[in-house]
């Protein structure tokens, strides 16, 4: 990237032509030594995605939905979706942690999930004591696009059943939402929602329109069910506050009434109370924003 | 498309856009929640205070601010509030105190409201124009009353535009409070003094997550030196205003059945 004399930024773009000169020094590159490919090796096991059993804290045989089929498998991704959760979902009725899923890379570095401190990024998967069929996963941490593919085999398995029904909640900034209307008339927060060919229940909102795309692991699950035919559906809330904000946590209230969590939130008010103490853990002023 | 358009501020996009300046009030909503309400007698201000870190002098986390203070026949101020980047915030301030002291040498007489707003706009404006430099990212809402003893709220953007509000909000889901003030904001509400700072703190209590605690309040009657409410008397006001919604809900209640 170049400035110019007037202050723009010129990215250089690369040739498509391509030269000869390019081609030998792309074959150099390929000839690794011994040390390139155990250092490669090493990257792969580090940023392998373990998932572990709750009791014994040993991987898993085999993928975790096939040790434990279910019928309802909601996931919330970021941490406005797992604070709706936790407050409106999980605080009624008994959940069991069933596992938890580990994994290392630039933007998530948790490596003990035994002790977890409220602000530390997690992956952990419960199931509903009185109904084992219905599945919860809490996602607050980062997975890495080349994890992404591993995560999906050691949840869903490789061939996964079609009798279950998906649901993901994750949030976005309103910024990445493309409209001819300008950011600043949206009514943030607000939901959309993308759902898969065999979701045949209406969704409670309005759906995503195009150009506008999704993003990361909410991506990678959307796009699994899709081809192995698992109706899912996914709720996307665009907001201006990405931190845990109580506005943003109640505009998933609508999905409360769907098919997918009817009868999983038994006590609203109480809710409402729960997600009001989750708050309360203060964010420190920062010294940047006044 | 924004991409190629948005590295360089003085660069405008195919469809009319400044996306310097666009972002730049991006930067405005990672700052607390302030809001201004201009009474018929009063002027309020008030905005979400969160907790310091511990070794932290409390002192230097100041957020309303005087920008005038002249003592002629009546006790008059000009009080601010800048939300958005601290630094561009606190070099502000120091430019406008510097005019309002320039102005008042130069034609002997105090800058009114709306003379410093349009001082702050033009300072503003003139960092969304030239090369090398970046827009302030910052909100203010500034509020005071002029000589002729009629209050005033206005508010300035990161662009340089200023304009007067009879209430509005600035910074983190202002867009909730701003409707909540749409709602709420009445001839009734504000006549009365004590009405119009409640219908600030309820305004704010909208966003602010942990109550009293983390709200910071200032007001200025007409005639009256500013007042700066401890952290008691805004508790005292959070508490009669959940009483009357308690008692609002009870009569809610008594009416459905």
């Amino acid at each position: 990237m170049a400035a110019t004399f007037f202050g723009e930024v010129v990215v250089k773009a690369p040739c498509r032509a391509g030269t000869e000169e390019e081609e030998e020094e792309e074959e150099a590159g390929r000839r690794e030594t011994p040390e390139d490919r155990e250092v490669r090796r090493q990257l792969a096991r580090k940023r392998e995605v373990r998932l572990l059993r709750r009791q014994t804290k040993t991987s898993l045989e085999v993928s975790l939905l096939e040790k434990y089929p279910c019928s309802k498998f909601i996931i919330a991704i970021g941490n406005n979706a797992v604070a709706f959760l936790s407050s409106f979902v999980m605080n009624s009725g008994v959940w069991e942690e069933v596992g938890c899923a580990k994994l290392w890379n630039e933007w998530c570095r948790t490596v003990d999930t035994t002790h977890l401190s409220p602000s530390e990024s997690f992956c952990v998967f419960y199931h509903l004591k009185s109904n084992p069929l219905v599945f919860v996963c809490q996602c607050s941490c980062y997975v890495a696009e080349d994890q992404q593919y591993q995560w999906l085999e050691k949840v869903f398995g490789s061939c996964p059943r079609r009798n279950m029904q998906v649901t993901i909640l994750t949030c976005r900034h309103v910024t990445d939402y493309k409209t001819s209307e300008s950011t600043g008339s949206l009514p943030s927060p607000f939901l959309k929602a993308l759902k898969t060919q065999n979701f045949k229940d209406t969704a409670c909102c309005s759906l995503l329109e195009q150009p506008n795309i999704i993003h990361d692991l909410p991506a990678a699950v959307l796009s699994y069910c899709q081809v192995w035919k698992i109706p899912a559906i996914l709720y996307l809330c665009y907001t201006e506050v990405m931190t845990l904000d109580l506005i943003t946590v109640e505009a998933f209230k609508p999905i409360l009434s769907s098919r997918s969590l009817k009868g999983l939130a038994k006590n609203i008010p109480q809710g409402t109370e729960i997600l009001k103490k989750l708050m309360t853990t203060n964010e420190i002023q920062s010294n940047i924003y006044t | 498309m924004a991409s190629r358009y948005d590295r360089a501020i003085t660069v405008f996009s195919p469809d009319g856009h400044l996306f310097q300046v666009e972002y730049a009030q991006e930067a405005v909503k990672k700052g607390s929640t302030a809001v201004g309400i201009r009474g018929t007698n009063i002027v309020v201000l008030g905005v979400e205070k969160k907790s310091v870190a511990k070794l932290q002098d409390e002192r230097t986390v100041r957020k309303i601010c005087a920008l005038d203070d002249h003592v002629c026949m009546y006790f008059c101020k000009i009080l601010t509030i800048f939300i958005g980047l601290t630094a561009d915030a606190r070099v502000v301030i120091n430019r406008a105190r510097v005019e309002c002291q320039s102005h008042k040498l130069t034609v002997e007489d105090p800058v009114t409201v709306e003379y410093i707003t349009r001082f702050i706009a033009t300072l503003k404006q003139k960092y969304t124009q030239s090369n090398g430099r970046r827009p302030f990212g910052i909100s203010a809402l500034i509020v005071g009353f002029d000589d002729d003893g009629i209050p005033r709220l206005y508010q300035t953007d990161p662009s340089g535009t200023y304009h007067a509000w009879k209430a509005n909000a600035i910074g983190r889901s202002a867009k909730t409070v701003r409707e909540f003030l749409e709602k709420n904001y009445t001839e009734d509400a504000i006549a009365n003094d004590n009405e119009a700072i409640k219908l600030a703190i309820r305004a704010l209590l909208e966003v602010v997550q942990s109550g009293g605690k983390n709200i910071e309040l200032a007001i200025i009657r007409r005639n009256q030196p500013l007042k700066m409410f401890s952290a008691k008397e805004i508790e005292l006001q959070v508490t009669e205003i959940e009483k009357e919604k308690e008692e609002a809900e009870k009569k809610k209640s008594k009416k459905n059945a």
